[in-house]
């Protein structure tokens, strides 16, 4: 159940190691040591007070999330920013990515999609002074504003990936996590939104047959989709066992 | 976070409100210290051009795009989510101003949910602000609820006429049942002079904190489609500024 995106993982490893070798990003291994005082509610930056936008709605942004069970497609602790983080950066207003990895244990049909809603929503939790986040999951949209104020006490994407790597290890079927910013150009955000769209298919696949009550494969916009993944395969064959026990005519 | 200051603006059709929001929101903001939020909720949105504001997005284009596609079982968070990206994206901003247009009023009929999310999502936002300024339809009913529940000053505009004070005397009534405003008080505007303001005054039981004079700087520049933020100091600015110290 843990293997969906393995394939997305791999090119998205390869897109990694393709960038860092043009020399536009680094890696860095977090300390667990993220501390960054919360704003009680969630925060809201004016223009006024904004030191950077990411990913605004008029510009470029992504923001998806995959796991897996397989250990080695996911290093621990790892935040890799591709481009210049908050305090390098020339412009207020830049493209964002962000890719949260993670290597999870006890997937199944019945768990998955509840899993999934309940990692994408833990951003959502994140209250940090200096620091507005909105996001759309459908659209994979992911908007923040920082502060100047917060830029000038050493808020940083850094700062912001260990309190997101904290959260997510809370969760106690995630052993691993791993996060990805972008903010080197455009271009390199919209290859990361390939990879994000299919990302969404399974997503949007899962929760039709999750909130559908009764499913009817030969009309559905996924129908390939779920005809090609294993993953998908099960899940569908596990809720139409369930709707046949409830309507067994 | 600041305590936000929640200022309702109601009062009869035509008796001047939308403009005296536009000034009054420049009164505020104008020694660059406060953050203000002004909310249109007047479906003619004048308040926009009265502050030289241009609405791309309302939050009633948010609910009908919204309640178009939605689902009974859509995800709450999620919705949630996605409103407050939606109505974030259709504020409005100018140094130390934001501005929301509220659109028209909610229907009967429409989708409860969404539109308590919205007005939960409005409150919120709204509560960061120093200064928040409502500029009403006539009646308090038909303002945000949620965000009508926070406020502390409501002030009812009202001209010289016997139509304006009944207005304002009604809605006076109404908002002591619906809402807990901390501090109630009448303008007079338009007034032609301190004779006729308390004249006017004596007719009405209602706390008057002053009258602004009818000015004729102030209706050329209506007149000119020009904003609260180009009017040279006249008679009317000068009578508002005195009422700053109520807020």
């Amino acid at each position: 159940m843990a293997q969906l995106f393995d394939e997305i993982i791999r090119e998205l490893r390869s897109y990694i190691k393709k960038n860092l070798s043009k020399g536009i990003g680094r890696e860095t291994r977090y300390s667990g040591d993220s501390s960054w005082p919360a704003s009680g509610s969630r925060d809201i930056v004016l223009r006024s007070d904004l030191g950077i936008e990411l990913g605004s709605p008029a510009g470029e942004s992504v923001s998806f999330l995959m796991w897996t069970g397989d250990s080695s497609l996911v290093s621990d602790g790892i935040i890799t920013i591709l481009g210049p983080d908050i305090n390098e950066c020339s412009s207020k207003n830049v493209p964002f990515g962000r890719v949260v990895l993670v290597k999870g244990s006890g997937f199944n049909a019945e768990n998955i999609y509840d899993r999934y809603r309940e990692m994408d929503h833990l951003r959502y939790d994140v209250s940090l002074k200096g620091y507005m986040m909105r996001a759309v999951s459908q659209y994979m949209r992911e908007w923040s504003r920082v502060s100047k104020e917060a830029i000038s006490k050493g808020f940083s994407l850094l700062t912001l990936g260990g309190v997101l790597i904290d959260k997510y290890r809370k969760l106690n079927y995630i052993d691993a996590v791993e996060i990805l910013f972008v903010t080197s150009s455009k271009k390199e955000v919209r290859e990361l939104r390939g990879m994000g769209e299919r990302v969404m298919q399974y997503i949007n696949a899962m929760r039709k047959m999750k909130e559908e009550i009764s499913i009817d494969c030969d009309n559905c916009e996924y129908q390939a989709v779920c005809g090609e993944v294993d993953v998908l395969k099960k899940m569908r064959n596990s809720i139409k066992k369930i709707e046949k026990c409830r309507n067994p005519q | 976070m600041p305590k936000s200051t929640v200022i309702a603006i109601c009062g009869k059709g035509g008796s001047g409100k939308t403009c005296v929001s536009a000034l009054l929101t420049r009164i505020l903001i104008e020694d660059g210290k406060k953050k203000l939020l002004a909310i249109d909720a007047d479906p003619s949105a004048g308040l926009a051009s009265a502050l030289g504001i241009r609405v791309n997005k309302t939050v009633d284009d948010i609910r009908n795009r919204i309640i178009k596609n939605i689902k009974d079982e859509n995800d709450k968070k999620e919705l949630i989510a996605q409103l407050d990206y939606e109505v974030f994206n259709a504020i409005a901003e100018q140094g130390n101003l934001a501005f929301l247009a509220i659109g028209r009023p909610e229907k009967q009929g429409c989708f409860c949910k969404v539109n308590n999310f919205l007005k939960d999502i409005i409150k919120e936002i709204a509560g960061r602000f120093d200064y928040v300024i409502i500029d009403g339809e006539a009646g308090i009913e038909q303002v945000n609820r949620r965000v009508m529940e926070n406020v502390t000053n409501l002030l009812l505009i009202t001209d010289t006429s016997a139509r304006g004070r009944s207005v304002a005397e009604t809605i006076a009534n109404v908002a002591k049942r619906a809402i807990k405003h901390k501090k109630l008080g009448l303008l007079i505007n338009k007034a032609r002079n301190s004779r006729e303001a308390d004249s006017f005054r004596s007719m009405t039981k209602l706390p008057v904190i002053g009258w602004v004079p009818d000015d004729d700087i102030i209706r050329r520049f209506d007149q000119e489609g020009r904003t609260a933020f180009d009017i040279p100091s006249c008679a009317a600015l000068k009578a508002l500024r005195k009422m700053k110290k109520y807020f």
